[in-house]
């Protein structure tokens, strides 16, 4: 039996979502030049700042391991990692769905898209290398100093397209030079909010699912090394 | 108006696919580790019997 706290969050998040959902689809004013096409940036924007967060949840958390070999620091770093790499793919898929009406082709190999396609090729080999790593105190050191080198393309990701002239359209959010209409910047905020609930509530789930892996893995030594 | 409400569509789509996969990925692995913890502690537990 699941306690109540732990349906908290589950319950919260399908909650924020609906809310999300109904303000981008219903609430959100059609944009004038792309039309309704252009709602999936609620969903594509929030997915990358979503995905940033739990990359630097997975790096802090890596340091944190790396500096006490607490084996929680490794399960949150890779458990928040992991997720960030959903929201990355989550990112990427509908960045190319909103490209192909738009730009008339689902891929370019501009600044922003090659390096946010590099970010998520560096975490995907984040989460291979810990496979191949038998050893679970090699594995969280290995894999730690990994999630640091791969969190550096995240601020090129977020500059490339000051740094670099690109098809990709100027930063929305956290910036001042931006023009979004205010009831779009509000939905943009609360999506972002919503995308952050959902974030937390995976990492509940696989945190759990790491738990019970390490346990698993522990009991398994025992048995082939009696 | 039609065509782009048909790409919103499939990038809406797409998007949950993504995430409802990754949920079911995650119960399906926990339902395989729980398995085998349980198979495990059988086997500790009888190896303790002997």
């Amino acid at each position: 039996m699941k306690s109540r706290s732990e349906w908290v969050l589950p319950v919260l998040t399908a909650a924020m979502l609906v809310a999300a959902l109904y303000l981008a689809f219903v609430w959100a004013p059609t944009e004038k030049t792309m039309g309704h096409v252009q709602r999936i940036f609620y969903f594509h924007v929030p997915s990358f700042f979503t995905a940033v967060v739990a990359f630097l949840v997975g790096m802090v958390a890596g340091i944190r391991f790396l500096m006490s070999r607490d084996f929680r620091f490794d399960e949150l770093a890779v458990s928040s990692n992991e997720i960030g790499v959903i929201f990355t793919s989550v990112n990427l898929v509908t960045g190319s769905v909103w490209a192909k009406p738009i730009w008339g082709v689902w891929w370019t190999w501009d600044a922003r898209l090659t390096s946010a396609f590099v970010l998520w090729l560096m975490y995907v080999g984040y989460l291979i290398l810990r496979r191949s790593v038998d050893e679970p105190g090699l594995r969280g050191v290995v894999a730690a100093v990994f999630s640091i080198f791969a969190f550096v393309d995240v601020p090129i990701v977020y500059m490339s397209i000051r740094w670099w002239r690109t098809q990709h359209p100027q930063p929305v959010m956290f910036s001042t030079e931006g023009t979004l209409d205010p009831q779009m910047c509000l939905v943009l905020y609360f999506c972002l909010l919503a995308m952050l609930v959902l974030y937390l509530c995976l990492l509940q789930i696989r945190r759990r699912v790491e738990r019970l892996r390490h346990e698993t893995e522990g009991l398994r030594r025992l048995v082939h090394s009696a | 108006m039609e065509e782009t409400l048909k790409w919103l569509w499939i990038g809406f789509s797409c998007a949950w696919v993504i995430h409802l996969l990754y949920v079911v990925s995650l119960g399906r692995r926990a339902k395989k580790l729980r398995d085998e913890l349980e198979s495990l502690k059988a086997m500790v537990e009888e190896r303790r019997g002997k």
